[in-house]
């Protein structure tokens, strides 16, 4: 059976999810806890673009600078794409995020409520101790909004089934080797997190596990990817063309999202250790040693052959660290290269035809 | 710090150099006293501007033998720098630099050389400017410090985060991030605390460390009274342009606005700006306007076009358009009620939380329209910055408010405060003629 076939599609989700008389909030990118939403029976569906659509309507608040995630993300809202969900939810990542969850709030004014979380750049104690009040002022307004009176216990036991959740997608990547799935199905797997209910994330994952993993190595030329998305992901079906394959990845949608389990009983306390405790990346201001040791560990421990640096245009967080990071995996024998894309655009020939050279030379 | 580097720099600085530019300000006072613009429409330039340029170039100059006799940081516009100047530090702001080198002219070359390194053209040009400094070492004023502390605060964008961690990657020095979460309606007690105790925690300790000095509460206090007495003075002057004609327009803001940047704590910028209001004060009783016969009044949104601004300035002053006020000068005189030296470092953390660009994009129309009703304006024109997105991000809808709710016309002009290639002189000619026409003044 196809592992595609077991994962519903997100209209499917929410409708499943509503009909039991839970809602829905709508989630950009990238840094959030899912468990302060699941205690009020509320699901997270993340909201990466989507890749493709008419990003006229966005234009309307927008300059054509502002890069083609948060272009296309509130071009959905606008074409009513979002009318299902209940919440709007706005993490700050960068200043065009910043610039998005302001324009909702003060311009676009949508009949959702709108939550704003600022992810604070450092990882120390004082940083910890802010988030998790962040965190702790959305749940009260969540309590406020849905006149339910969440516990901090019923708080705690979805933060646990959210961590074990986390664990099995770690699972997925430790064991992607023995996993005879293709780039792009692995991926949808993955991605499938960024929507589905932790308890069928699980079930989907334990049937991938089970039923996929034969022992048969994977063939093709190992790489890391690192950048925002693999979007379109047409790019995963290509790289398998040209006989390339990932072995792990830095993506903001996946790999940036494999946190540290929180220590704490205090549920607020746990969720912001959590995310904090997340592999370095550009949104939380990662030195460009950190980011670079990070990757070299990664070509280390799975044995790719370079780095793809496949980078969102505009995405100025990642344009930062280009050249330093370039050098310095050259510095430690590591090539890598770098591509931009629009996800609103078909995948260029000269991408492919980068990525062809690129796997060529490995 | 050494000896001799401290003998070097008061011989060359305070006893040569302060001469030499004491006496070229004179010279420049001289000349100023029959000076023209390149427009016969535009007022000469202030008087006070022969002693701006002194400041500048006195700070520059200071920059080239300071190092061994202060500690040095690099500061970003918005950052917390009274604490650095209690402690004794010169004090860079790479932001100035760049646009220093823009308004100069030099500023490409700089800009090619960050690119040829690898950045991208989609990344700030105030960023790809410095680096391109801090990669080749060429500067239009001679030469930089090195730094010794490296301060980021990320109450103006975020792209301050990613620069400052190149810079410390090139510098490999300490850097400390001043992490002020964004206000999108009200800033929470939970985010002033952050900030308070991250001034207190962080940057206190690190900065006493690397001058090898303890910060005195005496001083600091001194260094924040002078910040605010100098912040108020701005906003006395920026507010004279409420003045029919106004007595000074933006471009003689932005030349100005130098000292309240770079050397906000110093007691020298107190008494310049106090002399600046002397003069603007005087303007307005002699009804001289910054635009001969003013028929339109416009309010600039965003950072400047720096290659541009005489070009500008020019052009709209012989039409009769006068630009009284911006929101991007608007943004160092604003926060001047918030300093309360009484309160320490909390009412630090809440001036540092509550610049314009930390703020909602509701904020910033709510701030056009008190500007458009305060000082009688006619017209909009707000930059499109390709190189500053928190600042540009909600123009679009401001503008159309601004449209809609005052009948004016409000231009979006597509650039870039310091890369020539985004600017196209003619969609730039063609979209000003449009606009002036809608104001009837073409």
């Amino acid at each position: 059976m196809d592992i595609l076939e077991k994962i519903p599609s997100r209209r499917e989700v929410i409708e499943s999810f509503k009909s039991t008389g839970g809602k829905i909030a709508a989630v950009y990118p990238y840094h959030y806890h899912r468990a302060l939403f699941r205690a009020f029976d509320i699901l997270p569906v993340e909201v990466w673009g989507p890749p493709g659509i008419d990003t006229t309507y966005g234009s309307s608040y927008l300059q054509p600078y502002v890069c083609s995630v948060v272009h296309s993300g509130l071009s959905f809202y606008l074409s009513g794409g979002l009318d299902v969900v209940d919440f709007i939810v706005v993490p700050h990542a960068c200043d065009s995020l910043q610039g998005l969850g302001s324009v909702y709030i003060d311009f676009v004014k949508p009949k959702q409520p709108v939550f704003t979380i600022y992810i604070p750049r450092g990882r120390k104690d004082l940083d910890v101790e802010f988030l998790s009040k962040e965190f702790e002022s959305i749940f009260n307004r969540l309590k406020e909004l849905t006149g339910k009176s969440v516990t901090e216990d019923k708080l705690m036991e979805e933060i646990l089934k959210e961590e074990e959740a986390l664990k099995k997608v770690r699972e997925l990547y430790s064991k992607r080797e023995q996993i005879s799935l293709s780039d792009y199905h692995f991926y949808r797997v993955v991605r499938s997190r960024e929507y589905l209910p932790a308890e069928k994330f699980m079930e989907i994952a334990d049937h991938l596990l089970e039923n996929f993993s034969d022992g048969t190595e994977r063939e093709g030329v190992p790489v890391i990817f690192s950048g925002l998305l693999p979007e379109p992901m047409e790019i995963l079906e290509k790289l398998e063309e040209i006989d390339g394959r990932i072995v792990a990845d830095d993506f903001a949608c996946c790999g940036r999202r494999l946190y540290g389990e929180g220590k704490s009983n205090n549920p607020f306390v746990r969720m912001a250790e959590s995310i904090l405790n997340s592999p370095p990346d550009s949104s939380r201001g990662a030195t460009v040693d950190e980011r670079v040791e990070h990757l070299s560990s990664l070509v280390k421990k799975y044995g790719a052959r370079g780095v793809v640096f496949y980078i969102v245009k505009f995405c100025e967080m990642e344009l930062f660290y280009i050249p330093h990071m370039m050098r310095g995996l050259k510095e430690r024998g590591i090539p890598s290269v770098y591509i931009e894309v629009d996800i609103n655009d078909p995948l260029p020939d000269q991408t492919i035809t980068r990525l062809e050279a690129f796997v060529e030379v490995l | 710090m050494k000896l001799i580097d401290t003998i070097k720099y008061r011989l060359t600085v305070d006893v040569a150099g302060r001469a030499f530019l004491r006496y070229e300000r004179f010279l420049n006072a001289r000349r100023l006293k029959n000076a023209r613009f390149k427009s016969e429409n535009l007022a000469p330039p202030l008087r006070i501007s022969a002693w701006t340029k002194e400041l500048i170039s006195l700070h520059y100059f200071r920059g080239r033998y300071v190092e061994g006799h202060q500690p040095v940081a690099y500061v970003t516009s918005g950052g917390p720098v009274e604490i650095l100047k209690a402690l004794g530090y010169y004090v860079i702001y790479p932001e100035n630099h760049a646009a220093l080198a823009g308004a100069r002219h030099a500023q490409m070359e700089l800009i090619q050389s960050a690119e040829e390194f690898g950045f991208s053209q989609d990344i700030c040009s105030y960023v790809r400017t410095d680096l391109g400094t801090a990669l080749t070492g060429k500067t239009p004023v001679g030469k930089l410090p090195k730094p010794d502390l490296l301060l980021a605060c990320t109450n103006i964008c975020q792209t301050v985060l990613h620069w400052y961690r190149v810079l410390q990657k090139i510098f490999n020095v300490p850097l400390v991030v001043i992490d002020t979460p964004f206000v999108y309606t009200e800033a929470p007690p939970h985010a002033v605390e952050y900030v308070k105790k991250q001034l207190e925690n962080e940057l206190i300790p690190v900065a006493e460390r690397v001058a090898g000095r303890t910060l005195k509460e005496k001083k600091f206090k001194e260094v924040v009274k002078y910040s605010k007495d100098a912040t108020e003075l701005w906003l006395e002057i920026l507010n004279m342009g409420r003045h029919i004609p106004t007595p000074i327009s933006i471009f003689d803001q932005f030349i100005h606005m130098a000292p309240i940047v770079e050397m906000r704590g110093d007691k020298v910028t107190v008494d310049f700006y106090y002399a600046m209001l002397k003069e603007v004060k005087e303007r307005v009783k002699k009804g001289i306007g910054s635009v001969k016969n003013e028929k339109k009044r416009v309010l600039w949104d965003n950072l400047p076009v720096w290659y541009k601004l005489s070009r500008l300035a020019a052009e709209l002053a012989d039409r009769g358009v006068s630009m009284p006020i911006s929101t991007y000068t608007y943004a160092w005189g604003e926060l001047a009620p918030l300093i309360d030296i009484e309160r320490g470092m909390e009412s630090m953390a809440r001036v540092y939380l509550y610049p314009i660009l930390n703020r909602g994009t509701g904020h910033k129309l709510e701030v056009m329209r008190q500007m458009v009703k305060d000082f009688k304006l006619d017209g909009v024109i707000l930059h499109s910055d390709r190189s500053c997105k928190p600042y540009s991000i909600g123009q679009v809808p401001q503008r159309n408010k601004l449209m809609e709710e005052f009948g004016i016309p409000a231009l979006l002009l597509e650039a870039d405060h310091n890369d020539e290639r985004a600017f196209s002189e003619e969609q730039v000619a063609s979209r000003i003629a449009s606009f002036l026409e809608m104001m009837e003044v073409a």
